[in-house]
């Protein structure tokens, strides 16, 4: 339950609009102007700084932990730097309107936005300047969606810094680490120039955040003195004490604990437009400050649930601006904070603790998207620990997903981590295993593969029917094939030359942010940029790496049968007439599209014939993407995962063999085509086990949804509890289950206001139903319901086909 | 019992994460062929012994192409709408052969126990230790010897089975399928005690139901294995005095765990779709159920509710 505090708090941030502030933009080009001359490092410090010391400090109403980004919570901050002046002018007047993530802005701020951006910023962005190093065919690719470029708007981020050691010798340590190496370190070199430039702008950007969270101590002690309500009073008076001790110091109880991570979680975000900025394994963190508290005698249970429900509730007044493009592919406000509990402790017993089941009581009562819970499973994961999980899942909520150990650890022991780092993995990014501890550099997005799109290039020789510009290699004429296989090696080509132009411009993109944007303080709380001298950018951490991702495969193994059966078995048509229908996007052929859709085998129904082309086309995406090496000498690490980029890829690729109609959304995730698993979840879960997923280094993200009328009660426990052992069991790594029905979904379509709570887990990240656009709202709905009594009520066989 | 001593059985259908068939996660194979015909029965295509054509309106694209393959010329299009003269089908099953976006369709398919199994066998690691099999119908007791075989063949792949059965059947065979140890379940059908309606709802005497209910419940280790389901509707089996004497039944025989299945219409447009007219009838309320549910529980029965009482999802 609840208190009365966290339920206002909770209900002031329902209220919230998104909303685009000019605070930050106003310091940081006032600290772009300053401090303009200095050495690349030292001058992306000193602007950090700068914000810092000039942000206005808010402490709200009823917060127990304190730190604001901006005046109003859900508020956005411009930064420049990175995002393209021409697309915000462009784009100013439309974020309200636009469909996907509606941010508003009022007038003033537009104003002021609107001139600082014309006077200052126009073509000095990162977007600008690797726009005009990426070659024709690469930005043609872009522009048609037929692969995409990331961390060309925003850094990497994804820092999940190593919080043991920063809670444990606080940011007066690292200072002093830093302080260290400057005394024993003599620039005789390049090298040890850019070295002892980074150690010194490491200490500015510390003593930035201590001198913000000072600024908080200092305000609250003076509020406390305004304060008549005496129990305020002492709240304000105790938030005093703990900003002036921490993120500066070690913490001495659960509460500063807490308040440390906000600052530093907060200077993430305050420093770079920055998005999937993790808590690491949170619950083994942050338990011994609540042992302190035990052994000091002070520990009162209910109290610490209230702060860290405060804490929850806190993680979601972040929000960044996206332009269009991005709004669609990754929809819904995402900011992947991941908190990860369970699993276990690098001696291989299980670490869950009280506050494993906390954190899961905190997600209960908030309901929030942030942060996002993630629980790691193992053989012994306490039963009383998943009970409480499914039920949160049972009743709707989403929350936790799933990550099994088992094939996480394996994982990170192929990315290169030690025993002990691969027992204790960690998310990076969305549900990528990585070495725990905070040694490993975020999984930067260089980009996706339209995997649908490759079959379209493979069926037109290579060229792109929608313009008839010849983009991909020339494979071969259709008429010319003679087999699946045909095809299928003219997949495996084109898959290698667009992933091999998405690395090769993804290297120019990490070029221009190693010698412009080097990110200062993020760096220097992962391990390895301190002791190295180097921001993450520039490879700084012990383990680099890229995510390379593709969307559509299963719509590809799909349409592979659908070929095999109609064009070489069958000889209904030829191959290129077939091409034709599809370019007609079946128009007069709608018997032919039925056909197609209905008769073949598809994946995601436990046959592994069509399952089996799947794994193959994934095949080809890991072999032409981990064996190479990006700018820093890091790896890129495959990951079936689209997140909504499902929707944006598929709505270039013309009508597919599988029957899919031109522009509809391609299959999310590692999940079947939206609607095609026909035959239960236990189905669905075999063939998503079947697709090898330990050989992703960066994992499967994969969704299932319930109706809930399947999954009551007891019984529904152990039902859910089944499934995702048993998914596990065969090689999954990761399972989020949705549990709501299509009535429900509907109804909020219709009356968002009545269901503005009502959270659904799209793709890996968690959002808000009601903030959803329409067509990514009908995609979830389409997902299969398996178990609803449209689609045959439990038992009687509804339908009767076969 | 005609579907007796066949190679192969007509299955309408195999259901994975069947999971109100029985504990557990289950697959359903549901065997076509009923004698029984409850009026109320939700899957009316199940109740003849022989194939049928089921239509599905909804998914029709008027393409024509049914009434172009039919041999017979029994398939026509009057206002929009696909009409079969079932009367003159031979079940050649051209028609359904060629509707490519499955509005018309076969009930059922032919299959071997071979084949049933290896689609059973495929969810074997969800059905953990209370998980299984379940055999059900129309009348899965139709199929005896049929049965018998998918029994032993989930024996030899560690598969437990339960029945889903009216118990309309010869005694021996009732007992010689609920004896055997792989089958660890038998959910039985209560569909009415009072022998007039039930002649008169389900076309037969209820007598060989509640003789072979008492034989089964005599045994212990067979008594166990028993779960009652009762299908409740209104003014038919709702009364009183029905559930009274229902209970006193459960009573003297020692009957303990009874499910409530409340009626729903989702059976409606299939008895349409497989050209018949429909029986429709009302569910006796959430208010009923439960006070049935109250007075069997008050007598010490273990009793559930399933049907559409449940909550919508929650926020």
């Amino acid at each position: 339950m609840m208190t009365d505090r966290v339920a206002r708090l909770k209900d002031r941030f329902l209220d919230a609009k998104p909303t685009i502030t000019t605070e930050r933009l106003v310091l940081a080009t006032e600290g772009y102007k300053k401090y303009a001359g200095d050495e690349t490092p030292i001058f992306r410090a000193e602007v950090f700084a700068h914000v810092l010391e000039n942000l206005e400090v808010r402490i709200r109403d009823d917060e127990l932990i304190v730190g604001a980004m901006s005046k109003a919570i859900r508020e956005a901050e411009i930064f420049p730097e990175y995002q393209s002046t021409e697309w915000f002018l462009e784009e100013m007047d439309f974020f309200e309107t636009r469909e996907r993530d509606k941010l508003y802005i009022s007038d003033e701020d537009k104003k002021i936005a609107v001139k600082i951006l014309d006077e200052y910023w126009r073509g000095k962005s990162l977007f600008d300047e690797v726009g005009d190093l990426l070659d024709d065919d690469a930005q043609y690719a872009l522009d048609h969606d037929i692969i995409s470029l990331g961390v060309r708007r925003a850094p990497s981020t994804e820092t999940v810094p190593n919080y043991k050691k920063l809670l444990q010798i606080g940011l007066n340590g690292y200072i002093k680490e830093c302080q260290d190496k400057l005394d024993s370190t003599i620039g005789d070199t390049k090298e040890k120039q850019e070295q002892i430039l980074f150690w010194k702008a490491c200490i500015i950007a510390c003593k930035g955040v201590i001198t913000l969270a000072t600024r908080y101590a200092d305000r609250a002690a003076e509020m406390a003195e305004a304060e008549k309500d005496e129990k305020r009073k002492a709240e304000l008076l105790r938030i005093s004490e703990n900003c002036r001790n921490v993120p500066a110091n070690q913490p001495r109880n659960f509460y500063e604990a807490l308040q440390a991570i906000w600052f530093i979680h907060l200077a993430f975000h305050i420093e770079v437009p920055a998005h999937a900025c993790s808590f690491g394994r949170f619950d083994q963190i942050v338990y011994p400050y609540m042992e302190k508290d035990k052994e000091a005698n002070t520990f009162d249970k209910d109290e610490c649930q209230e702060i860290l429900e405060c804490f929850f509730i806190k993680c979601n007044e972040l929000v960044k601006i996206r332009d269009h493009w991005t709004a669609t592919a990754f929809s819904g406000f995402p900011m992947w904070a991941i908190l990860m509990i369970g699993g276990q402790d690098i001696h291989g017993n299980d670490a869950t603790n009280e506050l494993s089941y906390m954190c899961l009581t905190a997600g209960e009562d908030t309901k929030t998207a942030q942060p996002v819970l993630a629980m790691r499973v193992h053989q012994g994961t306490p039963q009383d620990l998943m009970d409480q999980a499914t039920k949160m899942v049972q009743a709707g909520m989403a929350t936790p997903g799933f990550f099994n150990d088992d094939v996480a650890i394996p994982i990170v022991k192929l990315k290169g981590g030690t025993d002990e780092e691969a027992l204790d993995w960690n998310i990076v990014g969305c549900t990528q295993p990585h070495p725990g501890g905070g040694c490993s550099d975020g999984t930067p997005d260089a980009g996706y593969v339209n995997l649908a799109k490759v079959l379209e290039l493979v069926l037109h020789n290579g060229v792109d029917p929608a313009t008839g510009r010849q983009i991909g290699l020339k494979t071969g004429d259709p008429a010319d094939f003679t087999c699946k296989e045909d095809i299928m090696a003219a997949c495996k080509e084109q898959i290698e030359y667009l992933y091999q132009m998405i690395i090769k411009n993804h290297k120019i993109v990490q070029c221009a942010h190693m010698l412009k944007l080097p990110v200062i303080f993020a760096s220097l709380t992962m391990d390895g940029c301190i002791e190295n001298g180097k921001s993450v950018q520039e490879g700084g951490t012990k383990y680099n790496s890229n995510g390379l991702f593709a969307t559509g495969p299963a719509n590809v193994a799909d349409s592979l049968v659908a070929i095999e059966n109609l064009i070489f078995k069958e000889k209904a048509m030829t191959l290129p007439e077939f091409v034709e229908i599809l370019d007609n996007n079946y128009e007069g052929n709608e018997i032919l599209r039925q056909k197609v859709l209905n008769t073949y085998p598809k994946v995601g129904n436990d046959d592994e014939y069509v399952d089996n082309i799947e794994y193959e086309i994934l095949t080809y995406c890991v072999d032409a993407t981990q064996p190479y090496k990006d700018a820093r000498g890091g790896n890129f690490d495959f990951t079936l995962m689209s997140q909504t980029m499902n929707v944006v890829q598929g709505a270039v690729v013309g009508a597919t063999p599988d029957g899919r109609l031109a522009g509809e959304p391609v299959n999310d995730n590692a999940s079947p085509m939206m609607g095609r698993d026909v035959s239960g979840p236990t189905a669905t879960v075999n063939s998503i086990g079947r697709l090898g997923q330990t050989r992703f280094k960066d994992g499967a993200l994969f969704n299932l949804r319930f109706d809930p009328r399947g999954i009551e009660g007891e019984k529904g426990l152990e039902t859910i509890q089944n499934v995702i052992k048993t998914y596990f069991k065969n090689g999954g790594q990761h399972i989020q289950v949705n549990v709501v029905n299509d009535d429900t979904l509907r109804d909020a379509q219709a009356h968002p206001e009545r269901h503005r709570g009502l959270l659904v887990r799209v793709a890996g990240y968690m959002a808000y139903f009601t903030e959803l656009d329409e067509v990514v709202q009908d995609a979830i709905i389409s997902r299969t319901a398996h178990l609803s009594p449209e689609l045959g009520c439990g038992g009687c066989g509804c339908g009767g086909t076969m | 019992m005609d579907n007796n001593n066949k190679e192969t059985a007509l299955v309408g259908n195999i259901q994975k994460f069947s999971t109100e068939d029985g504990p557990g996660i289950r697959t359903t194979v549901f065997l076509k062929g009923c004698p029984l015909k409850c009026r109320w029965c939700h899957n009316p295509e199940m109740i003849d012994p022989g194939q049928q054509l089921i239509q599905a309106p909804s998914k029709c694209i008027k393409c024509g192409s049914c009434i172009k393959n039919c041999p017979q010329h029994c398939i026509e299009a009057v206002d929009g709408e696909i009409h079969i003269d079932r009367a003159k089908c031979d079940m050649c099953l051209e028609c359904a052969n060629g509707c490519y976006a499955k509005a018309i369709n076969a009930v059922a398919k032919p299959m071997t126990v071979e084949e049933i199994m290896k689609i059973v066998a495929q969810d074997y690691d969800f059905y953990g230790d209370n998980g299984g099999m379940t055999l059900s119908g129309g009348e899965m007791l139709m199929h005896g010897d049929f049965a018998e075989k998918l029994i032993e063949a989930a024996a030899e792949k560690g598969i437990n089975v339960c029945l889903d059965t009216s118990g309309f059947a010869a005694e021996e065979l009732v007992m010689r399928l609920a004896s055997k140890p792989n089958v660890t379940n038998i959910l039985y059908d209560m569909k009415c005690i009072d022998d007039e309606k039930h002649k008169e709802y389900t076309g037969v005497s209820n007598e060989r139901i509640l003789s072979n209910l008492r034989k089964l419940a005599a045994v212990p280790e067979l008594n166990a294995k028993i779960q009652m389901r009762m299908p409740l509707i209104k003014g038919v089996n709702d009364s009183d005095e029905i559930i009274e004497k229902t209970i006193e039944f459960y009573k003297e025989n020692g009957l303990t765990k009874v499910t409530l299945l409340e009626y729903h219409t989702l059976g409606v447009g299939k008895s349409r779709n497989i050209g018949e007219v429909p029986h429709e009838f009302e569910s006796p309320g959430e208010e009923r159920l439960l006070s049935i549910k109250e007075s069997m529980e008050k007598e010490g029965i273990e009793v559930e509710l399933v049907g559409s009482l449940n909550e919508p999802a929650s926020e």
